[in-house]
């Protein structure tokens, strides 16, 4: 289709994870873990200690790297900075919130289910019928 | 004369017919293409509907992988001690993850937005089919339209060549699986060993219940991108 933005192919991309301790040790087990030659990771774990800014930082970095193409964040992680969340919009990397051990996932806060929910919405429905 | 123009009134009269006849298989033609598009937003619905409905089941399976890889992770930590399995042990030095994501373009061309697929390579093994190369084979030499001519003795050799040729397939695939299985534990055990060399074996169970929650994880990208594809097709008609 004319004017359809390619998505650029990606043969080694990393998947990238903002969560707790015990996700980030058991994706890391998985495999997934990557240090590069600057001695930056591809993951934050996040506990009491952890500030916003630095959560917000991660997000961003991660967004913006070309070699990350799906970024998990547990989903209480998200809520902190759900601004930023909701508000990003593109293809890849690709954003999953996924449930943490104490925080069952929500789909009512889920950013994706949020954006399509207007879809479900009977006033949104009635609104195009008038 | 009286002729020539007593034919002009019936041509005149003629043209109006053929313009109507126009209309109307303009319209229809108009009705058919409305149908046409009222069968597409359908479709489209129906897809993203089944696109939410998959998410919602997957991040429920996801759910349920994470909590059993949570469980033999706290019993691992309880069996080995707490300063055994601890954040503090991973290797910061330069590595490059095992398992990895491969991302391409899909083939949707109806939707104007991009709507990237996700390949899972899990401990940078790319699965091939080997397997079906010995059925191919075998598929090839047994097809009917194959004539063979000679002597009666043909058929057996044929058997026998066709068997042992069948035989080496095998044994080369069944070498080959060997190989990535062994691959495969030696980058398991890699990614086990920074926690020592002696782990208990709950420690392995959490990593196969991680495995499975990467393999759901990508589904789920995948269910994402065809989400929110269908849903900028349902906006924007």
């Amino acid at each position: 289709m004319a004017g359809r933005p390619s998505i650029p192919t990606n043969s080694s991309a990393l998947i990238a994870i903002i969560a707790d301790e015990d996700t980030v040790t058991g994706f890391l087990l998985a495999g997934v873990g990557n240090v590069d030659i600057r001695k930056k990771t591809n993951y934050l774990i996040v506990d009491n200690k952890t500030t916003v800014k630095q959560i917000e930082d991660a997000f961003k970095e991660f967004t913006a790297r070309e070699d990350i193409a799906i970024v998990l964040i547990s989903q209480y992680v998200a809520n902190m900075i759900r601004f930023l969340v909701d508000s990003y919009n593109k293809p890849v990397p690709a954003i999953l919130e996924i449930p943490s051990k104490d925080h069952p996932y929500d789909p009512a806060h889920d950013s994706v289910l949020s954006r399509v929910k207007y879809l479900f919405s009977s006033e949104s429905v009635a609104s195009d019928r008038r | 004369m009286a002729a020539a123009t007593a034919e002009q009134p019936r041509d005149a009269g003629s043209v109006p017919r053929v313009v109507e006849a126009e209309e109307v298989d303009e319209a229809s033609e108009g009705g058919r293409r409305l149908g046409r598009d009222d069968a597409d937003d359908d479709d489209e619905i129906l897809r993203f509907m089944d696109s939410v409905d998959g998410y919602l089941l997957l991040m429920d399976s996801l759910s349920s992988a994470l909590r059993q890889g949570w469980f033999d992770l706290a019993s691992a930590r309880h069996s080995m001690g707490t300063s055994r399995v601890s954040s503090t042990l991973f290797d910061h030095k330069e590595q490059s993850a095992a398992t990895k994501l491969q991302v391409v373009d899909s083939e949707d061309l109806q939707s104007s937005e991009p709507n990237p697929h996700f390949i899972l390579s899990k401990w940078c093994l790319q699965e091939k089919s080997n397997s079906n190369d010995a059925g191919d084979i075998v598929k090839d030499i047994t097809k009917p339209n194959l004539r063979y001519r000679g002597s009666a003795t043909t058929p057996v050799s044929l058997h026998i060549f066709t068997s042992s040729r069948v035989k080496k397939m095998a044994a080369r695939n069944q070498t080959q699986l060997q190989q990535s299985l062994l691959l495969v534990q030696k980058a398991r055990s890699k990614a086990l060993s920074i926690f020592g060399a002696l782990v208990s074996p709950k420690l392995r169970t959490t990593q196969i219940s991680f495995e499975t929650a990467l393999e759901l994880i990508v589904e789920l990208a995948n269910l994402r991108s065809n989400m929110l594809s269908s849903f900028s097709q349902i906006k924007g008609e």
